[in-house]
Order: structure tokens, then C-alpha cells, then sequence
């Protein structure tokens, strides 16, 4: 019978504010919509992060046995600081439970794994310190934004000392194979200037011998995050027990279970009952005897047995996002490859400033969500786009997004090249 | 089932006078094409062509066309209808009618009359200065009456109506079985100001014409790599519902930004002389052009020439011109209050007061070439998914529904 790992994803992005073209060059840095961003903090704080961190903080007390895992980005624990120190204690006390495992990942929630390896170590090392400061573990297993995975991307992760990876299981690189094993990538070299730059820039010692990937089991995981109270789906309503039902006959070793934590209240409203399907899993899979595992636990006892580990072998990117789980959610139209390549053409200017200020706005401009909301797929159907953005349309985010850019690069240009350095700020 | 339209329509007209005719001609062929007949009743100001003649035919299939002598034309007004009047015979006059309430009845009793002797099986008038008409004949043929509602008295005047005008209008709309709304945003209007019920009223988009589903979108290269300055379209009739001084107000916004941009504005009307001097007012006189009636050929090139079209209506029932730009992958900015706006999503929306904004989006759109491009390709290829072939299947439904209940 498997266990069961849970993973929890916590973000939320710096939304843009209407910016116009003709303040350009006089924005001072001043992209993010505060108001927006703070009401929508607070509105999901309400009806997610603290009701469901409650739930949880009494489960993990009742069931000590009880594990969970969080990818807690840093903008989000940035944004707990200007509008929720009450939600980033409440997280604090179920790391005080020593029943949960922190994830790594990059603390922008950035695609910096598509366009920059310096700046994408750079911010994974950041997390890495983020984590440890606030919630007093080291994080041992790394999830890229959105799970976006390839094979080199799992070396990378080994390479700077993580033990695990997270991914999709997809189909179309599982074949009849089930996600419930856990699997390696295919072995092979990055390249020594690859190497060089990893050594550098990890946040740890030194590099693992091997890496495990943890598969997200997308039917059952999806059951819960998006169909859990669709009312046309045949599963409805799904109860504790049914559901324990499914896990049990799913087979392997793990199932593992990764999903937004927004869908705890936010995307199933409470009155769906989701919470109190939620409060119910862990005595009913006490009773059935299923045990619960963190990522790393289930790697740990994965290593232990030695049995034979099969490689998933991903060429090309996968992700968890939509039907066609590759990256076309943020990179598949022709304003998003241009975003994303304006932005990054910017790295060495910024960079060299080493204003503090200016680099951190820059990288906010990297969370993945301005690009999602710049996606064009499917758009007239009313999809799940449309759903999560905050603007009126795909143009409307191109528009805010290149004015922003725009401001940007005319701050860079108008700096003298050899100011003096800014002491940074402490 | 065999279907028989006896059709109160308008004719395509030779220049550009907006989306009536046009859409009137669409739905006939679209029509044509799924199998129902169609007897169509047009408005002739020529003595000699009482006698029926055939000018709309698709493939092999024609609609019969019957002429009334009358000298209505869409869009009509008491103060647009006195002014063609002032330059006609006495004798005319009698035939046609002196004021536009004498004009609708003589159109209405000649319209019945012409056409008292075929056998429809439904009844379909286009905009308000038919539904006497409609009501009349489908009395007379004892048949369901569908009104078409392409534009309402409130769109026109920026929701002050002349209270005659509306009234007749609220009558055709209540003696109606059916009626078809050109969009969501009309449908609401009928709902909200005229008080009919949901229920009754099915909205159905205007499809685009085939001519323009057979264009392509220009090279891409040709709307950057160019030398000359870019310019940015208006096109339409210059009268207060499309937002003519709006468009004036993005301009100077655009102008104080980017002097080299130019500005056209296309279509006539009784606004012209005010925009003239409105134009010369905010500084414009170097960069706007306005270039009066348009042929159709002519508004083609316009289309391909802009690099921005920009559509600020204070309330567009639907607003073809902006499916028309798309076609000719000209990336469009469009007004929030309108009905194009359900079937473009590939487009920048904006509120018609918000001229601040609509120039924020011209100058993205002008600064931005991934934008524009993606606009262009985008939109375009959207455009070709709404035909009037598919469009007139649903009017055709809409008559089987009617006949059979």
C-alpha cells in the first residue's frame, strides 16, 4: 500500500499597477498595485492560509504521525511581511510541529530556469536562506515554479546538494508506468562551464551522488484541487473515505499528492466542504493504516529498501500547468517569448548597479504569474486564464508589464556608468 | 422544412455608411446558402425600377428583390431626412414623403402592398423604420414577425432618444415574436430601457463578409520596417455615437507623446465642420486628415495603411468596422460599450471616456512590435471563424422555432 506525501504550494505574486507611458522614467520603481495586492493577500489570508493552517496546526497536534510538505515562495513571505505577519506565524507553528518539511525553490517563483542558470541559483540560494531564517530548517528537496522539470534541471538540483526534485508525472515520458515510484534522471555530464557556475553559486557544500524525482499523481491530485465540487463530475461529492479508497488501490509505493494550497478555501470555498474533507484524512488513513511521508521521508525510505530506481527521462520541458503540461502557459505566444526576453536582457545592467532595491524590483517582475496572464490559449473560452488574473485581458498585462520594463531600463540607462557603489541597504 | 423569409431590408451601399446594409446583405446570402428562401423588400429613391430586380445572388442561388420607391436610408434622422427632402420636386414629395414620419408610412403601405401577394412563412425587418412594415405584413400573411435590431434610438443619441422615434421603435420590439440583438451589450439595452423580457430576444453576432475572411494580414514587416510616420484610424460616420471627438482627444495625447504619429479620420457626417475646428483647436491641424465619404476600395487601403485602428463609439451596437480592421490585420483598440468587443478578444479595451487610456494603448501598440504583431496574426485569424454562412444557421433555427410552436 503507498504512502501518502503531501505537498502544498504557497504564493502569490506583486500584481501591476495601471501604469501609463507617460510616466515612464519617473516611476522610481513604483510597478506594484499595494492596494490590489494587499487586498487580495488579505482576502485569501481569510478564507485559506488561516483557516486551513488552523486545520492543519490541530491535525498535525491530534495525528503525530500526520506529515505534510510546503513550498512557501519568497514573495509571499515578503508580502506576509507588509500585509500578514499573523499568516507567516501561523506558518511558523506548524514548522514548530516538526511534522512538516519546507521546500526549496526560487524565491521569485520566477522561470529563471529558462534563461539565466547564475540568476537562477542565485535565487534559489536566496530561498534556501529565506526558509532557514524563518522557519529554522534546511530545505533537502527542490520544486521548480509551476514544476517546471527537465532532465538537466535534475542534475543542476544534484548538482547544488538537493536530494529530490519534484515534477509531473506525465504521460507522455511515463508511458503505462505509474507515478507512485519514485524515479532518476538519466545520467549524464553538464558542462564543465555549467559546473563551474554551479559550484559558485549553491547554496550548499557540495553536490549528491544522485537525485530522486517525485512525481505529482495528477488524477488524484487533481481530484481534490479542481473537481472536488464539480458538480457534473462523476466522483461528486467526494468523501474522505472514497477517496482514501482511490488512494488505496492507486498501487506503488507513494502516492504523491501536490496542489496549490489555495484550493483549501480559495478555489473550493469553504461551503464546498473542503476543509472538512480535509480535517477528516488523517484519522481515516490512521484507521486503514496509511502511513503520510514528507518528500524527503518518502526518499529516505525509498534508499532504504534498494529496490532498482527506472529513469523518467524529460528532454523537453513538462510543468503541472494545463492540459498540455509544457511551458506554452507562460511562453507561448509571441508577447510572453518577448516579456521574458526583455526582462532577462536586463540582468547585467541590474545586476551591476548592486542597488538592492533595483535588483529586488527586477526580480518581482520575474514571478511566472505576469507571464500567465499574458497567455492567449484558449482565451475566448473563458478559461482558467481569465479565472486568475487580474487584469481585463492578455494586452492589458503586456501593457502594464513593457511600461514597467520600459521605466526600467530608462532608470539604467539615465545612472552614470561609474556611480559609486549605494551602501546597501541593512 | 421548407423556409420562406419575406425580409424588410436595407441595400448594400455603394459607399461606406456603416454596418446596416452590410449586415443585411450577409445574413441574405448566409440565408441563401442554408436553404431558406428569401423575398427581400428594399427602399429605391428611383421612379423607374418599381419592377423587380434580382441583385443579390450567391452561387446559384438568388434572393428576389423587390423595390419601394422611398427615400429612406439607414440612419435616418427628422433633420437628415428634411435636408435630402429640401432638394427634391414638390411633386416628389407627395411620392415619397414629405418628413420622415410621411416617408415611414408611405415606405410601410407601399412595402405591404408590393408584397401582399407572396406566401412566407416568416416575416424578418430590419431596424426601426421597417417594423411598421413588418407588423403590417405579418398580419396580413398571418406568419411570425422577427425584428432585427441593429442599432436602437439610444445608441444614436447617446441615450437622449427622440421620444417619437423610440416609441415606434418600442412598439415594433413589443409586436415582435422574436427578436435578434446584434450582441449582448444590445440585448441588455432592450432589456433595461425598453422593458422586454429576456425571454424574447436571441442575439446573434454579425458574421464578417467572405470578401474579408480572403484577406490576408500584411507582411509584418511592412507595418514597422517602414519609413513613413505610423497612422492611426477612425472610420466611421462622424456623428456623436462614434465617439468622433474622443478619437480627437486620444490624438493630442498621442501627439503631445509621438509628433511624427498621423491621424486620419474617415467617414462623413454632420459632426465634420465641429471636428475640423475641434482638430485646429487641440494643435492637430498638421497630423490629422480628414478624408470625407470613402469608397469602399478606398476604406481597404485605409485599413492596411493604419497601424492602429481605434474604435471609441459611446455605445456601438455592434461595430463592424472593428471586425473589418481586424480582417486586415490592423491591430484595433476598441470602445468597452460595444458589441464587437464579445466576438474580438483580440483587442485593447477601453471605457469611451477614458481617452487617457485608448492613448496609452495606441502608443503601446506603436512602441510594442511583438504586440502588434501578435495582434495582427491573432485577430485576424479570429475573424475568420464567424461567417454569416454560420451566423444565418441560427436565424434559421430561430424561424423553425417560430413556425413550429
Amino acid at each position: 500500500m503507498p504512502s501518502i506525501c503531501l505537498y502544498f504550494q504557497v504564493h502569490q505574486p506583486y500584481r501591476l499597477r495601471d501604469l501609463r507611458i507617460g510616466d515612464v522614467g519617473t516611476m522610481d520603481l513604483q510597478y506594484f498595485d499595494a492596494e490590489k495586492n494587499r487586498s487580495v493577500f488579505r482576502k485569501v489570508a481569510e478564507k485559506c492560509y488561516l483557516p486551513a493552517n488552523a486545520v492543519l496546526l490541530e491535525l498535525l497536534n491530534s495525528h503525530p504521525d500526520f506529515r505534510i510538505a510546503f513550498s512557501i515562495s519568497g514573495v509571499f513571505i515578503d508580502q506576509c511581511k507588509e500585509y500578514g505577519e499573523d499568516v507567516l506565524e501561523s506558518f511558523r507553528k506548524l514548522a514548530e510541529t516538526g511534522q512538516v518539511e519546507f521546500l526549496a525553490e526560487t524565491y521569485y517563483h520566477s522561470l529563471a530556469s529558462l534563461t539565466s542558470l547564475t540568476e537562477f541559483l542565485e535565487q534559489v540560494t536566496l530561498h534556501v536562506r529565506t526558509i532557514e531564517e524563518y522557519f529554522g530548517q534546511t530545505p533537502k528537496v527542490f520544486r521548480n515554479t509551476e514544476l517546471i522539470f527537465r532532465n538537466e534541471l535534475a542534475h543542476v538540483a544534484r548538482l547544488m546538494g538537493f536530494q529530490g526534485i519534484l515534477a509531473e508525472g506525465a504521460d507522455r515520458i511515463l508511458g503505462d508506468r505509474s507515478p507512485n515510484m519514485l524515479f532518476a534522471p538519466p545520467k549524464f555530464r553538464l558542462s564543465a562551464a555549467q559546473e563551474r557556475v554551479i559550484r559558485k553559486f549553491r547554496p550548499f557544500g557540495k553536490a549528491q551522488k544522485d537525485i530522486r524525482i517525485l512525481l505529482k499523481n495528477y488524477r488524484l491530485s487533481d481530484d481534490v484541487a479542481f473537481r472536488f465540487s464539480d458538480r457534473s463530475w462523476i466522483g461528486f461529492p467526494l468523501t474522505a473515505d472514497r477517496f482514501t479508497d482511490w488512494l488505496m488501490g492507486s498501487g506503488g509505493c507513494t502516492t504523491n499528492l501536490f496542489m496549490d494550497y489555495e484550493t483549501f478555501g480559495e478555489h473550493q470555498w469553504a461551503d464546498t466542504g473542503i476543509f472538512d474533507f480535509l480535517r477528516a484524512l488523517p484519522r481515516i488513513w490512521e484507521e486503514r493504516g496509511i502511513a503520510t511521508r514528507t518528500p524527503s521521508e518518502t526518499i529516505a525510505a525509498w534508499n532504504k529498501i534498494k529496490q532498482p530506481t527506472e529513469c523518467f527521462d524529460a528532454h523537453e520541458f513538462l510543468s503541472w500547468a494545463d492540459h498540455e503540461r509544457d511551458l506554452s502557459a507562460w511562453q507561448g505566444n509571441l508577447i510572453q517569448i518577448a516579456a521574458l526576453q526583455a526582462l532577462h536582457a536586463l540582468e547585467k545592467p541590474v545586476k551591476k548597479t548592486n542597488d538592492l532595491r533595483l535588483i529586488d524590483t527586477w526580480r518581482r517582475l520575474q514571478s511566472s504569474d505576469h507571464f500567465y496572464y499574458m497567455c492567449t490559449k484558449y482565451w475566448s473560452d473563458g478559461d482558467v486564464h481569465k479565472y486568475f488574473s487580474p487584469y481585463e485581458s492578455p494586452y492589458e498585462a503586456y501593457r502594464r508589464f513593457s511600461h514597467a520594463l520600459c521605466d526600467l531600463r530608462q532608470m539604467l540607462e539615465a545612472r552614470p556608468p561609474d556611480s559609486p557603489l549605494p551602501t546597501p541597504d541593512p | 422544412m421548407s423556409l420562406h423569409s419575406l425580409m424588410f431590408g436595407w441595400e448594400y451601399p455603394p459607399l461606406h455608411l456603416g454596418g446596416l446594409g452590410v449586415a443585411c446583405q450577409g445574413l441574405v446570402k448566409g440565408l441563401l446558402r442554408n436553404g431558406v428562401k428569401v423575398t427581400l423588400v428594399l427602399p429605391h429613391a428611383n421612379k423607374t425600377a418599381e419592377r423587380e430586380v434580382t441583385v443579390l445572388s450567391t452561387d446559384d442561388l438568388s434572393a428576389s428583390t423587390m423595390s419601394v420607391p422611398s427615400m429612406l436610408q439607414p440612419y435616418d434622422t427628422h433633420g437628415s431626412y428634411d435636408i435630402r427632402v429640401g432638394n427634391i420636386s414638390r411633386e416628389e414629395c407627395e411620392i415619397y414623403g414629405g418628413d420622415i414620419a410621411g416617408a415611414i408610412e408611405k415606405y410601410t403601405a407601399a412595402s405591404v402592398q408590393i408584397s401582399k401577394n407572396i406566401t412566407p412563412n416568416v416575416v424578418h425587418c430590419h431596424d426601426w423604420m421597417t417594423y411598421g412594415a413588418g407588423k403590417r405584413a405579418a398580419r396580413h400573411h398571418r406568419v411570425p414577425l422577427v425584428a432585427h435590431i441593429h442599432a436602437t434610438e439610444l445608441d444614436r443619441t447617446n441615450f437622449h432618444p427622440n421620444e417619437w422615434i423610440y416609441g415606434f421603435e418600442k412598439k415594433g420590439f413589443e409586436a415582435a415574436d422574436r427578436i435578434i440583438a446584434v450582441s449582448n451589450y444590445t440585448k441588455n439595452i432592450l432589456t433595461e430601457h425598453y422593458g422586454i423580457a429576456e425571454s424574447k430576444i436571441v442575439v446573434v453576432h454579425n458574421g464578417t463578409s467572405e470578401h474579408l475572411s480572403s484577406f490576408r494580414a500584411p507582411n509584418v514587416h511592412s507595418l514597422h520596417g517602414r519609413k513613413d510616420a505610423p497612422m492611426v484610424l477612425f472610420l466611421g460616420r462622424l456623428v456623436l455615437q462614434k465617439g468622433p471627438k474622443q478619437f480627437l482627444d486620444m490624438a493630442s495625447i498621442v501627439h503631445q507623446r509621438k509628433p511624427e504619429v498621423q491621424f486620419c479620420v474617415a467617414g462623413d457626417g454632420d459632426m465634420l465642420p465641429e471636428m475640423i475646428s475641434y482638430a485646429i483647436e487641440r494643435g492637430l491641424a498638421d497630423c490629422v486628415l480628414f478624408t470625407g465619404k470613402v469608397q469602399n476600395k478606398e476604406v481597404s487601403e485605409l485599413y492596411r495603411r493604419a497601424a492602429c485602428f481605434v474604435m471609441p463609439s459611446l455605445s456601438e451596437p455592434f461595430g463592424l468596422v472593428a471586425l473589418e480592421a481586424a480582417a486586415h490585420g490592423t491591430p484595433v483598440v476598441l470602445s468597452k460599450q460595444s458589441g464587437v468587443r464579445e466576438v474580438l478578444d483580440h483587442a485593447f479595451t477601453v471605457d469611451f471616456w477614458d481617452t487617457e487610456k485608448m492613448a496609452d494603448c495606441v502608443l503601446t501598440i506603436l512602441r510594442e512590435k511583438p504586440l502588434a504583431q501578435q495582434l495582427q496574426s491573432e485577430a485576424s485569424r479570429a475573424v475568420t471563424y464567424l461567417t454569416w454562412q454560420h451566423q444565418a444557421s441560427t436565424v434559421r433555427s430561430i424561424y423553425e422555432q417560430l413556425i413550429t410552436t
